[in-house]
């Protein structure tokens, strides 16, 4: 290994010498970087002058390089300009023919008008309103694919490449963030305080990463310290239509003072609901203080803490039956009134406190070290309806709804149209007397806990929490050994224990609730025992549990995730040709901690006895026969990561760069796909495996002459990944788990970006795509068994049309009938397959811009957007042989095309605009607004997520099943956002 | 400019404020104010049970009329017992009102006084056939003529037509005592005898040795084809008629039970003439039976009024459901006191009770 690398580096030594003794030998080369987070700057203009004349111009590469040759010895004027920088300037001299490195050249922002805001995206975060994903963030302001795309796309939540949130690696001073539990970033921890967060390092795809090794989907790290929060006071107001009603934000930033001591803070407060959705409202607080000490340029240490305390109410997915009854894509079926006041019904209340503590030692200007101690903790409950023995108390719950009374079709045997009459007169009118049918009846709640003889409430406000305890050390440093060869490497450790339980919020009028499942209740009549929640407690005291408000019931346990992992990057620049590769290896274990013995699932005592109870053995066991367990620790699941990443660039010419990625990933399963029923039980996911991604992108860029171009084509192959989803399926008339293993996925496109200057002074026209083909590719197994009994429905079989289904060989009979004839072997005849494909993104987007800015500090911006590919979300249950056959077990290709299909959503064209200006008062006030202008062809078709449900109708013949209305997520019409702002 | 933006500004946070004040009252604070409860009304009853079920002649009537009717609730579905059904009473006797809503004791208790506003409902009989009457009852129009009458089970359908009582406190009604004379004739209905539908004791009654169980085999499938019925009944095995049922019913658990025991295998799968020719048995593998469905089902037990067969039937879904009948009971020593809804299915007596606690053991 080292001799090949030792004879291909003096291969391509000589080969570039070679190539310099055709011309002057001299030159300049350096890294433009940002003077916060010396993040690198692409685009940037360099002009070497001699005596007032041009000699030379070049713009710096993707990652800030650029490298001026042929330069006679002198000195020379540089001057460099980049975007919304401040103008730099510097002396150079060339001397004896060598090329003079610069190293850093640090520029100073100059972006005083910012109309991106970042946190009307990560507020876009809705782990809750049941969805899973949040948008993609991926901003870096000099490529133009992702300076349009990273804000511009997100409010159809396009994802990068088609890939989910997880991939995106998301870390703060260098600690890897994404949730230990479910791998999502983790944007709402620091919602709200966009000041303090603003500087960050950012790559895209596979690209290398400073202070880490980087992944396939990019890699954000938020500096977080206070030295990079911007110098002075800074205050603003903004509000939006489409979010909330007001938001707040104070700060101020000491910059770097005499004494190397920098400190900041930035407070902010987002409060209100928005026009577009009833029942969502904010009320939500942030808060940063950072202080940090800079020991004569060699040791610098800080001291950060922030945390975006704060509730919000949730929005919620309907039928488009339940749209088109309330004539609103934007109903929300969270709230109703409670003695006249809304009421949201799912509330995320948080308040996860980070604290950091970082080193960084540079004692020299080719060394670095780095390390950073980050502990998080703090509350995250979601808030939801609870309710025992009682009517669901969802309003748009599909037996409320007119279809459930009449359809078109008779095979649904619903027949009765006098009923439908009545249940579309509830929907179809409205006023207050049709307010507590079409929203949560909060009076009539009270009213039923109120009635009852003892105090037992009926309904509940539960508040679901996922309490976290995150304790995190990342170490890195980087040598550059010589101007050809930089050495990095780090160390990640991470512990986090999340306690997750279910809490009392609000008995809504009633004295207690009982600690008990119903459903079990409902399985096991003559087993008091059984229908416990916390056996324990019933076992000491003899009765259930009476929950009072804030007591803890239904579930409690804890989800401990260990990891560590290090690794190692290895640069080499050769002037034009630049090559990296680099490895990390790590180990995971991760296991559940019952904190409650479950009754359905007692499993042993402490002395390995059974459980008994009046003489009823409680203790139950898998068909392995070993005894299902709800308490304790379950077995620590390990796992081995492992990855490698290469990248390779050269520039050509001064105006071209192509460069290259290869990647491997092993990555372990995240929790939440290791068990298949957290909530009760230690059983884990039987096919549980590592899921390994394979890829590569090749990106050709352009840079000269004010143009500014991009294109990559990109290919990756995800291999085995797991997937544990919980339902009702009515063909067991059962909650049942589904766990899914070895779902491959293959995703290949080409994303391509161009901003060009016009003909006006300051006008420049921007083009994106983003054009994607992002398939399954495997059959996937699965594995579902009753979450009651953990009884064993499918062992490991196929999903058989998952990652596409067949379209079958008709003939039309005599009489004009369809008949599909079959083979000698009495099988339908397959014409053709139909691909699935990978959700929740358009797999198509383009957007063409217009920017406009005036030297007296006006900005405008239309934009046009285009999406389409994308699909729903595909739930499995749809895609079983046992769903597409019917009660009666005989598929028919009918069945199989109307089960198996997936949704693809109509495409969708979005005008936006946007308009600032900011005023100077003697060059130290600075005042300005921005006003952004969203869908102003208030388009109210466009669906930007949902699911499917999966629930089966019956036919009335017993011959095949219906599925459910998909649900889902509308877009809010057109919508604006203005923001003031006050600075000095 | 600097003026007019700064002056603009103010007004949009003063704009701002103003609006943000009214959402936000309850949602800052989080104090909710507690709702009012609700009042019902006052109606004026034109109607009592004896003559809704005196509009019944053969068939369903559709109600056109503004009939009001009041009554009493006098069961509950709280043990599940009762499910998404309710009966109200007054002097003349009993009525069914099919709700259709799970969970109706929380909202209709026994004891609740209501009104039936009957004008837009149906009555109709469910369970008559060649052999006697079933029982008069309240409830929607059913196009498809399977029933006569289906569930109301639409809230907006529901609160326009049953209304609780204004003021009313709630009075849960006293059992009637009665006698094997004054039991119901097979072609009887709430017009002829006043304890048909309505809460009342039956004394001394002794177990008849005999069962009726009707099983599916796939509930997914048509469960009215023989090919998927199994009935626990003394005509299916010669000489075994109780099946080996002890208890009051069976949830899923209870059924699971009986049925691996191997106690049912000699059961035919079919009913009336026509069976399959397999039995439970045949569907036996490594001791499970993956051809039979698991799941909680009704069982009558049929107990003896002096000459009298009245059959006692229990949901497996109630909280009692598996519960051992006492050995005294089974073995003839002692006989019951049953409380509860006297009914009519096909001519024959059943009897439902709203909890274990209306069953009285005499030893």
């Amino acid at each position: 290994m080292k001799k090949t690398l030792t004879l291909l580096t003096v291969l391509l030594l000589t080969t570039f010498a070679a190539l310099a003794q055709t011309m002057p030998t001299g030159g300049v080369k350096g890294t433009v970087v940002n003077r916060q987070g010396r993040i690198p700057i692409a685009g940037a203009e360099i002009t070497l002058l001699q005596k007032g004349v041009t000699i030379e111009t070049c713009t710096t590469a993707q990652d800030g390089t650029f490298l001026i040759e042929g330069l006679a010895d002198g000195i020379y004027d540089m001057i460099v300009n980049a975007e919304e920088f401040i103008q730099s300037r510097v002396f150079v001299t060339v001397d004896k023919g060598f090329i003079k490195d610069m190293f850093f050249i640090s520029m100073t922002a100059e972006r005083v008008v910012t109309i991106t805001d970042e946190d009307v995206v990560s507020d876009l975060d809705m782990a809750d309103a049941s969805y899973s994903d949040n948008p993609t963030i991926m901003f870096d302001a000099n490529d133009v694919f992702s300076s349009v795309a990273g804000y511009g796309f997100s409010s159809v939540r396009f994802k990068n490449r088609g890939y989910n949130s997880e991939s995106n690696d998301v870390l703060l001073a260098g600690i890897k963030l994404n949730d230990a539990i479910t791998g999502y970033s983790p944007y709402s921890l620091w919602s709200g305080l966009n000041e303090a967060m603003r500087a960050k390092e950012t790559t895209l795809g596979l690209d290398p990463h400073f202070t880490s090794l980087g992944r396939y989907n990019g890699v954000t790290n938020i500096l977080a310290t206070p030295y990079n929060v911007r110098k002075g006071w800074r205050f603003s107001a903004l509000s939006n239509s489409a979010l909330y009603r007001m938001r707040l934000m104070a700060s101020y930033s000491s910059g770097e003072m005499d004494n190397g001591i920098s400190y900041a803070f930035n407070v902010s407060a987002r409060l209100g609901g928005n026009d577009w959705v009833k029942g969502v409202y904010y009320r939500s607080f942030s808060y940063y203080a950072g202080i940090s000490k800079n020991f004569d340029d060699v040791h610098r240490l800080s001291l950060v803490t922030f945390a975006a305390p704060g509730e919000r109410g949730a929005q919620n997915a309907s039928t488009q039956e339940v749209y088109d009854l309330m004539g609103d894509n934007m109903y929300n079926s969270n709230w109703g009134y409670q003695a006249g006041k809304m009421r949201n019904s799912r509330v995320r209340r948080t308040f996860e406190p980070v604290t950091l503590l970082e080193h960084v030692y540079t004692p020299n200007d080719s060394f670095e070290s780095g390390i950073t101690i980050l502990w998080r903790t703090g509350k995250n409950g979601y808030s939801a309806l609870d309710w025992y023995d009682a009517p669901d108390p969802r309003p748009d719950y599909y037996r409320n709804l007119p279809s459930y009374a009449y359809m078109e079709d008779d095979d649904y045997g619903r027949l009765n149209h006098d009923k439908y009459d009545w249940a579309y007169e509830m929907w179809s009118q409205h006023g207050k007397p049709y307010d507590r049918y079409q929203h949560i009846d909060w009076d009539h709640l009270y009213d039923v806990n109120r009635a009852t003889t003892d105090g037992r409430s009926k309904y509940a406000l539960e508040e679901r929490h996922v309490d976290q305890n995150d304790i995190n050390i990342a170490a890195h440093f980087y040598k550059r050994f010589s101007n050809r060869y930089m050495l990095r490497s780090g160390f990640f450790g991470r512990y986090d224990k999340a306690r997750n339980y279910k809490k009392m919020k609000d008995l809504l009028g009633g004295d207690y609730f009982l600690n008990v499942d119903q459903f079990a209740e409902r399985d096991h009549a003559a087993s008091e025992a059984m229908a416990q929640n916390d056996l324990d407690y019933f076992l000491a005291n003899g009765e259930a549990q009476k929950i009072r408000q804030g007591d803890l019931y239904g579930y409690n346990y804890n989800a401990v995730v260990r990891y560590t992992f290090l690794w190692i990057d290895n640069d080499f620049d050769f002037g034009r040709f630049k090559l990296n590769f680099g490895l990390s290896q790590g180990y995971n274990s991760l296991w559940r901690e019952g904190l409650y013995r479950k009754g359905l699932f007692a499993g042993l005592d402490d002395n390995g006895k059974e459980i008994v109870y009046k003489g009823e053995v409680l203790t139950r066991y898998d068909a392995q026969g070993n005894p299902v367990t709800s308490k304790g620790m379950s077995e620590i699941q390990h796992f081995y990561t492992f990855a490698f990443k290469t990248n390779a660039s050269y520039i050509i010419g001064s105006n071209h760069r192509i460069a290259a990625n290869v990647g491997y990933f092993s990555d372990a399963p995240t929790f939440n796909q290791t068990f298949i029923s957290a909530r009760t039980r230690n059983t884990i996911n039987p096919n549980l495996t590592n899921m390994r991604t394979f890829t590569s992108d090749i990106t050709y860029q352009y840079n000269g002459n004010g143009v500014n171009a991009r294109v990559t084509a990109f290919h990756t192959q995800i291999v085995d990944k797991c997937d544990v989803t919980s339902f009702y399926d009515d063909s067991q008339k059962s909650y049942t788990n589904f766990a899914m293993s070895k779902i491959d996925q293959q995703h290949i496109g080409v994303e391509a970006g161009i901003r060009v200057p016009l003909w006006l002074q300051g006008l420049t026209a921007s083009a994106v795509l983003s054009y994607g083909d992002y398939t399954y590719n495997s059959t996937p197994m699965v594995t579902q068994t009753i979450d009651n009994s953990a009884e064993l429905v499918i062992d490991n079989q196929p999903v058989k049309y998952w990652q596409s289904h067949p379209i079958y060989k008709q003939e039309k009979m005599d009489d004009g009938s369809i008949y599909y004839p079959v083979d000698s072997d009495g099988n339908y005849i397959v014409e053709k397959t139909v691909q699935h494909y990978v959700e929740g993104t358009p797999q198509i987007a383009a957007a063409l811009a217009l920017n406009y800015r005036t030297n007296s500090y006006w900005f405008f911006e239309v934009n046009a957007q285009y999406f389409d590919k994308s699909y729903l979300d595909m739930n499995p249950l749809y895609r079983t042989e046992m769903a597409c056959a019917g009660p009666d077990g005989i598929i028919t290709p009918q069945e199989i095309t109307y089960m198996a299909s997936q949704i693809r959503l109509p495409s969708q064209f979005l005008l936006n605009a946007s308009v600032g200006k900011s005023w100077y008062i003697k060059r130290t006030y600075n005042i300005g607004f921005s006003l952004e202008l969203k869908n102003i062809l208030n388009n109210r078709d466009v669906i930007t997520g949902g699911y499917e449900q999966t629930r089966l109708i019956t036919s009335d013949n017993y011959d095949r099943y219906y599925k459910f209305d998909p649900k889902y997520f509308y877009m809010s019409g057109f919508n604006y956002m203005l923001n003031i702002y006050f600075r000095f | 400019m600097k003026k007019i933006l700064i002056i603009a500004s103010a007004l949009f946070l003063l704009g701002a404020c103003t609006s943000l004040k009214d959402e936000f009252t309850p949602v800052f604070t989080f104090n909710y104010p507690e709702p009012a409860a609700e009042q019902g009304e006052t109606l004026v009853p034109n109607m009592t049970v004896a003559e809704v079920a005196g509009l019944y002649k053969t068939g369903p009537v559709d109600i056109r009329r503004e009939l009001i009717l009041e009554g009493v609730v006098s069961t509950t579905d709280q043990p599940g017992n009762f499910y998404k059904t309710l009966y109200i009473q007054d002097e003349t006797g009993g009525i069914e009102l099919k709700m259709g809503r799970n969970g109706l004791y929380n909202d209709y208790p026994l004891g609740q006084h209501l009104y039936v506003r009957l004008n837009g409902l149906t009555v109709g009989m469910y369970g008559k056939n060649n052999s006697g009457n079933g029982m008069i009852g309240i409830g929607f129009t059913d196009p498809t003529g399977d029933y006569e009458t289906a569930f109301l089970e639409n809230k907006l359908l529901i609160d326009r037509h049953v209304i609780k009582v204004k003021g009313s406190v709630l009075t849960p009604p006293e059992p009637v005592v009665v006698t094997e004379m004054e039991l119901p004739y097979k072609n009887s209905t709430q017009k002829t005898n006043h304890f048909l539908g309505k809460y009342v004791t039956l004394k001394g009654l002794k177990y008849a040795d005999e069962t009726f169980v009707l099983l599916y085999l796939d509930s997914k499938q048509d469960t009215k084809s023989y090919t998927n019925r199994v009935f626990l009944s003394p005509s299916n095995v010669p000489g075994d008629p109780t099946a080996g049922i002890t208890t009051w019913a069976m949830s899923k658990e209870k059924m699971t039970e009986y049925l691996t025991s191997g106690r049912w295998d000699a059961f035919r799968v079919g009913s009336g003439n026509n069976y399959t020719g397999k039995t439970l048995g045949d569907y036996r593998e490594d001791g499970s039976y993956p051809g039979v469905e698991k799941a909680a089902y009704s069982v009558s037990q049929y107990f003896k009024m002096g000459n009298t067969t009245i059959q006692l039937r229990t949901s497996g879904y109630c909280k009692f459901a598996d519960l051992e009948i006492p050995e005294s009971v089974l073995n003839g020593t002692a006989t019951v006191d049953l409380t509860g809804i006297l009914t009519l299915y096909q001519g024959n007596l059943q009897f439902t009770i709203n909890d274990i606690s209306d069953i009285k053991v005499n030893e």
